[in-house]
């Protein structure tokens, strides 16, 4: 009897001690087997990007407003190269960013890529590529009041500081030209965690509405700033399930969330001061007319232009540079060149603009910077 | 089997007994009980004393003032407990409210007056209740309850005139009260099934002793049976408010998340645990991650205390006996 577990850990450690040599001869024999072999990724481009040759299974974590976007692309490439398998886990930009600082995940995806100061403080060097164009709508429900109502930043402002109590109040009514909206109370609905919808509204707000950079200050923040005001719920789903039952509710989704569940939106007003509602054109605009995008230069919030929405973003993913299974980086690299492709075909459905042609060229020459475990380039020209 | 074989395998059956400590078997099971012991309280040492490193950053952030400050905003960088432990308090308290008279009810119902076939599919029900995960019931009460709850629950409550205070500003579904009635769902099985067992277990020779002197079925429960079982009952409170406080996803999901001070029970809140559930995911490394855990250190506080203060209450009680006879008007 009082033999049997420790015929057990015998086993146990002789299976992980085998399990270790196996891994470091197979680590040795591919070092041997491809010495220094430049590109061993091959080309990257639509012809070559579903020839996965190694079976792999990726792993994510991130954003939550691009789940539907990922969930139809990576279901299509899977279709398309069943060897890689995909799986993400929608649980919010932040999660995304830690998850890859702590190596838990092989991809990360964030609303907001991560700041130049926090890149320095991983150990392992970080790519961020744009991988979608998504907008955020101001979604409400007001029985007989169709899409296009107007706001501008400081009517939002009154709504979600609380100032403005009614729909029937003057100031909406000044600002939409709207004067017989319903006697109803507006419930403002914000995110209960924090999310990029939040950072994007938040950003808009600052950039228009002085009352609002008067109390929140002028940084935008991820986590909503005035969590007293109005309802709090998680994620796009939780916001949105609330919005549709509610009478008088007004709050901020993902456009695609918003499109999805067929609610009417606010047209807010733009840099040029024309009212635009959210739509795969007036998003499309916004991404459009950002020049110079970068990971440092994200916002495209208020961007200029008569027919550009205000509220858009492109979602970042996070990728190791230097990844230590060369297979898996191969199978990531190519992954992410398709999606940023061919994949964007699938966008449009789901309430994402595609990608500008010069932001995919950003996205295309940040994939051609990955590296094998060696450091050499991981693909060829 | 014969008696004669019987008496011999009986014989060595307590000669491996007399000597099962001498035998490997039985060193490795003494050695094995100690280990899983020695586990046991090193879990929980290691829970307490690494939620108290963690929070630590967060005390030196906020001050001890943390635990009373009112102000929760992350994207402020303010971080208080104090609205977050009213909020725990004010639901676990509405919740018992609507759970102790229903329950005990309840319990008193199925083991004194409900006839047999209706009292054992009734029980069953109640345990199936308590076996629904806490995120399902947040899923019905915020899809289903909720427009419920905004549209004819709170506006009624509001035009009864005076409970007008306790129930005004607009009503928006998500709320204080709707939690405490999601609490109190959650809780109310655990109250029901270990008060009705402690009702069963009172003597059958107390209850027939109260009828000989007269008392009816009403003066036996009142005042033999409840008396008799309050142990139990205590008991089993303890565990409803214990589980009341400490829930957190079902609460996230229909409390609204405002953490501003309740003043009334149809407007948002936020408590201990929908807070964690909201933030930790994606709470700031660092000061914002350290001010969570933080949080949860003041709810394991919170818990503990109720938990002790409860056995306390339990000890004091002594056997489940009524403890004192008061003079009783029995029906002539």
């Amino acid at each position: 009897m009082s033999r049997r577990p420790a015929v057990v850990v015998l086993a146990v450690a002789l299976g992980a001690l085998g399990a270790a040599y196996g891994a470091s001869a197979s680590v040795a024999a591919a070092a041997t087997t491809r010495p220094a072999a430049s590109a061993p990724g091959g080309p990257l481009g639509p012809s070559h990007d579903t020839k996965t040759s190694a079976s792999v299974s990726l792993s994510g974590a991130g954003a939550n407003s691009i789940n539907p976007f990922f969930e139809k692309v990576f279901y299509e490439y899977h279709q398309k190269n069943s060897k890689t398998t995909i799986t993400y886990s929608p649980a919010g930009s932040s999660v995304g960013i830690s998850d890859i600082e702590q190596g838990t995940v092989d991809f990360g995806d964030s609303e907001i890529p991560m700041a130049a100061k926090d890149l320095a403080k991983t150990t392992r060097a970080i790519l961020q590529v744009p991988v979608d164009l998504g907008g955020v709508a101001i979604s409400y429900n007001l029985p007989g009041v169709p899409s296009g109502l107007k706001l501008d930043g400081p009517t939002l402002a009154g709504i979600f500081n609380g100032t403005i109590k009614n729909w029937d109040s003057a100031q909406i009514a000044k600002v939409s030209g709207d004067h017989k909206l319903p006697n109803l109370a507006i419930v403002a609905v914000h995110r209960a965690d924090s999310s990029g919808p939040g950072w994007d509204l938040d950003d808009y707000l600052i950039k228009t509405a002085p009352v609002w950079a008067a109390k929140v200050g002028t940084k935008a923040s991820k986590t909503w700033p005035l969590p007293k005001v109005g309802i709090g719920e998680q994620l796009n789903s939780g916001v949105a399930t609330y919005i549709s039952q509610t009478h008088g509710a007004v709050g901020f989704v993902e456009y695609g969330y918003a499109l999805e569940a067929k609610f009417t939106n606010a047209a807010l007003k733009n840099k040029a001061g024309a009212f635009v509602g959210p739509s795969l054109h007036s998003i499309g605009l916004a991404g459009s007319q950002a020049s110079g995008l970068s990971a440092k230069k994200y916002s495209i919030i208020d961007e200029p232009g008569a027919a550009t929405y205000p509220l858009a973003n492109f979602s970042w993913t996070l990728l190791y540079k230097k990844n230590p299974d060369e297979a898996k980086a191969i199978a990531i690299g190519k992954l992410f060149d398709w999606v940023v492709t061919t994949g964007q075909q699938y966008s449009s459905s789901l309430g994402y603009a595609p990608l500008p042609t010069d932001v995919v060229a950003l996205s295309t020459s940040t994939l051609a910077q990955l590296q094998t475990p060696q450091g050499g380039p991981l693909f060829s020209k | 089997m014969t008696a004669l074989s019987g008496a011999a395998s009986l014989d060595s059956l307590k000669e491996t007994l007399r000597h099962r400590h001498d035998r490997r078997g039985g060193r490795a099971y003494v050695l094995a009980r100690w280990a899983a012991a020695g586990l046991f309280v090193a879990v929980l040492l290691g829970l307490v004393v690494s939620i108290a490193i963690d929070s630590s950053q967060a005390i030196a952030h906020s001050g001890i003032g943390f635990l009373w400050s009112g102000t929760w905003n992350p994207a402020a960088n303010q971080y208080g407990a104090g609205i977050l432990v009213v909020g725990t308090v004010v639901t676990t308290g509405v919740a018992m409210v609507i759970v102790v008279p229903v329950g005990l009810g309840m319990a008193a119902f199925l083991s004194e007056l409900a006839p047999r076939w209706l009292a054992g599919p009734l029980s069953m029900a109640i345990d199936l209740l308590a076996a629904v995960p806490s995120i399902v019931v947040g899923l019905w009460a915020l899809l289903v309850l909720s427009p419920v709850f905004a549209n004819h629950v709170e506006p009624f409550f509001k035009s009864i005139p005076v409970l007008e205070w306790l129930f005004h500003g607009p009503a928006y579904g998500p709320s204080i009260l709707l939690a405490s009635v999601v609490l109190a769902v959650m809780t109310l099985p655990t109250v029901v099934a270990l008060s009705r067992t402690a009702l069963s277990g009172v003597a059958l020779a107390d209850r027939e002793a109260a009828m000989a002197l007269g008392a009816t079925h009403w003066q036996v429960i009142r005042e033999v049976v409840f008396p008799g079982a309050r142990s139990g009952i205590a008991a089993s409170l303890t565990l409803a408010v214990g589980r009341a406080l400490g829930e957190s996803i079902a609460v996230a999901m229909v409390i609204g998340n405002n953490p501003s001070v309740p003043h009334s029970l149809v407007a948002p809140g936020a408590t201990l645990g929908s807070a964690i559930v909201n933030q930790f995911a994606e709470a700031s490394p660092g000061i914002g991650t350290s001010s969570v855990i933080a949080l949860a250190a003041v709810l394991l506080v919170l818990t503990l205390a109720v938990n002790a203060g409860g056995q306390a209450m339990l000890r004091g009680m002594g056997p489940g006996r009524p403890a004192r006879v008061r003079k009783t008007r029995v029906a002539q």
